[in-house]
């Protein structure tokens, strides 16, 4: 069977428009996704079109009237698409079972395995242009009411990010289903190097290199060109302390997730303990997904409260400041907010993910119910799913975090140690055990009989 | 094999059964009883309420009309725990497939039970390979359920169904996915098992060859149990 692409998108956009409650959940959370990254692409981008410094912006105590500052702020909305796109990755698995059974329906129909994969790919990209022209629909009246005149290259960064953002959504859906077969007779099967799990790590990764792209060039070209050659220094340090952290985060989290889970299994004495380290020691990468944006907003978070707690100190004694204390204010506050919205998306994700693995699961787990299994042993052992890797990382992350404020005070030399900096990994593990308790109605419901008679 | 209730001093007692699922009323007044160390097939085509039945009879659904007792307890009053620890501990439930927790070992699996009883871990687990053992699948006790054969899965679920020594084992549809032979290999051991430990079986079934290894089978026929041979 032969099919254009336009036969291809009718069939997805027939596909999407008859899904059922739990695809649509998935669809209405992949466009809010898709909506935000845009709007955070969006507000980066028009801050990037600005050329030198001979504007005028009324926001933000002036910060975004200068050229350096306004590079920060554009790489903070950038790296706040990296807590987007790990929401944007659990999103896209809810309802993965019905999706399986979708595919396997359009193999026995003939089609071939190339076409399944662009037809579900079409389906994110769809998706996601719902949430992008959603958000460019908002987007351009705001733009056109702060703004007398928005130069043409404004209105070209907004159209590019528009297109790119639906774009990106289906090329990274068809990535994700590479090595996805599809049978006609319902069962779907991964192809490939035999290490599952570990291609949504990659992914991650590889959509961070975008990110980080993105934010090197923002970073190179919105800065003050007059200080020579070593303005590559700090967006450079940036790009690959970005990538590094990314990287260190994703590998921390599975390698965390498979240890816990592994020395557990062996010594677990209770049921619920004992179900909870098995689930990690199975799939590891499964729970990394959603922690390794959770790492690097607490790394982030961490290090940034120490420096604050620094400068803010600083600020207090120095006399001779070359602007209002607000302007530096503004600008700290700004960032907490950033970081906020961060782990909000982050902490969203997570609840996501914990409700997805719930709801695949659920004729298993209410077969458990029917067997005997007291439900609050399935409640502890859900919750336990999310403590028990997410302590020693958080630990690891919090003293990463605490080591780059303890190295800015060393640089400063403001000799303050800002401990108070550890009560950001303490709030980020609370807000994730609350995260996951989020999912456990959802649990109670999954458990009820009534689940025992569907398939 | 006859037909009928046993009514000396049944076990386990379902009168007057209703239980209906939106408009759909799966059970329309079943009557069913269940003897000590008796195995008991229910058949009946598709729809006609068999899945039901072993629910309300097992205390996994409460039905609308009608009363269940085991023991000379009536379960209708019973709140949730109890029932729980009743499945737990007095009962065995054995689906065809899905009662096996996926990403534990079939050792695991089988000890969990005892586990939740409070049985110390290694005990759980010496008990559990013994179990294993006794329905052939001890050498895949390190396996999880997606590494065995659907066989071999299916034994390990008997196994753990009569780890805790219940008095009843509730098995629905148990070769519903698999092969003859692997049929008659589960069926053998449950039965062998059973009649061994004295355990009353209620055997949910479509298939004739599987409801053959009953001591007594009823139909149920459009919710209600009705004579075999006799078309309600």
């Amino acid at each position: 069977m032969t099919t254009s692409l336009g036969a291809d998108l009718r069939l997805a956009w027939q596909l999407t428009r008859g899904s059922d409650r739990r695809e649509w959940w998935r669809i209405a959370l992949t466009a809010t996704g898709a909506a935000l990254a845009t709007g955070f692409a969006l507000t980066a981008g028009a801050l990037a079109s600005l050329r030198g410094d001979h504007y005028t912006v009324s926001f933000a105590a002036g910060l975004l009237s200068e050229p350096g500052t306004r590079s920060g702020v554009i790489l903070a909305l950038l790296l706040l698409l990296v807590p987007v796109l790990g929401f944007l990755g659990q999103c896209t698995r809810i309802g993965a079972v019905h999706r399986d059974r979708r595919l396997a329906g359009l193999r026995l129909t003939g089609a071939t395995p190339g076409q399944v994969r662009r037809i579900a790919a079409l389906e994110t990209g769809l998706t996601c242009l719902l949430g992008s022209a959603a958000a460019t629909v908002v987007s351009v009246p705001v733009l056109a009411a702060v703004w007398e005149r928005p130069t043409v290259l404004t209105w070209v960064v907004l159209a590019l990010v528009a297109v790119a953002v639906p774009v990106l959504g289906a090329t990274a859906g068809a990535l994700a289903l590479r090595r996805v077969v599809a049978s006609p007779l319902g069962w779907v099967r991964r192809v490939g190097p035999a290490r599952p799990g570990r291609g949504p790590g990659r992914l991650f990764l590889l959509s961070l290199l975008p990110v980080a792209g993105a934010a090197l060039l923002a970073a190179t070209t919105t800065s003050d060109t007059t200080r020579g050659p070593g303005q590559w220094h700090t967006p450079m340090a940036v790009f690959g302390g970005l990538l590094a952290v990314g990287a260190g985060s994703v590998w921390l989290s599975g390698a965390t997730c498979r240890v816990v889970g592994r020395r557990l299994a062996v010594r677990a004495r209770s049921a619920a303990t004992l179900i909870a380290a098995e689930r990690l020691r199975d799939d590891p990468w499964a729970a990394a997904r959603a922690h390794a944006a959770v790492l690097l907003v607490t790394v982030a978070g961490t290090g940034f409260m120490g420096v604050r707690h620094i400068m803010v100190d600083g600020l207090r004694r120095d006399e001779q400041l070359g602007e209002s204390v607000s302007y530096y204010t503004t600008g700290l506050n700004l960032t907490a907010a950033a970081i906020a919205v961060g782990l909000l998306i982050t902490l969203s994700a997570l609840a996501v993910g914990t409700a997805e693995s719930i709801a695949t699961r659920r004729r298993g787990l209410a077969a458990q119910v029917a067997a005997g299994v007291p439900r609050a042993v399935l409640n502890r052992a859900l919750l336990l799913e999310t403590a028990l890797p997410l302590a020693p990382s958080l630990l690891v992350a919090g003293v990463g975090g605490l080591t780059v404020g303890a190295g800015y005070s060393t640089v400063t030399g403001a000799d303050v140690l800002p401990w108070s900096a550890l009560l950001v990994p303490v709030t980020v593990y609370v807000g994730c055990l609350l995260a996951a308790a989020t999912a456990l109605p959802l649990l109670g419901r999954t458990l009820r009989p009534s689940e025992l008679r569907h398939t | 094999m006859s037909n009928g209730d046993n009514t000396a001093g049944p076990l386990l007692a379902g009168r007057g059964l209703v239980k209906a699922y939106g408009r759909t009323e799966a059970l329309r007044g079943a009557d069913v009883a269940l003897s000590a160390g008796e195995i008991l097939a229910v058949t009946g085509a598709s729809g006609s309420g068999k899945s039901t039945l072993m629910h309300c009879l097992s205390g996994i659904v409460r039905p609308d009309a009608g009363s269940v007792t085991y023991a000379g307890r009536q379960l209708e009053g019973l709140p949730e725990k109890e029932l729980s620890e009743l499945r737990r501990t007095r009962f065995g439930v054995v689906f065809q497939f899905g009662q096996l927790i996926p990403e534990l070992t079939a050792v695991d699996n089988v000890a969990l039970p005892l586990m939740l009883a409070g049985t110390d871990r290694t005990e759980s687990r010496s008990t559990a390979g013994e179990w294993l053992e006794r329905f052939g699948v001890r050498a895949q006790g390190e396996l999880r359920p997606g590494e065995m054969s659907g066989g071999q899965a299916q034994r390990a679920a008997l196994a753990r169904a009569l780890v805790t020594g219940p008095e009843v084992v509730f098995a629905d549809e148990p070769t519903g996915a698999l092969d003859s032979l692997a049929s008659e290999q589960v069926m053998t051991a449950l039965v062998h098992t059973a009649r061994e430990a004295g355990t009353a079986v209620l055997l949910i079934t479509h298939d004739a060859q599987v409801a053959a290894y009953a001591d007594r089978e009823v139909q149920l026929r459009d919710g209600v149990v009705a004579p075999l041979g006799v078309t309600a």
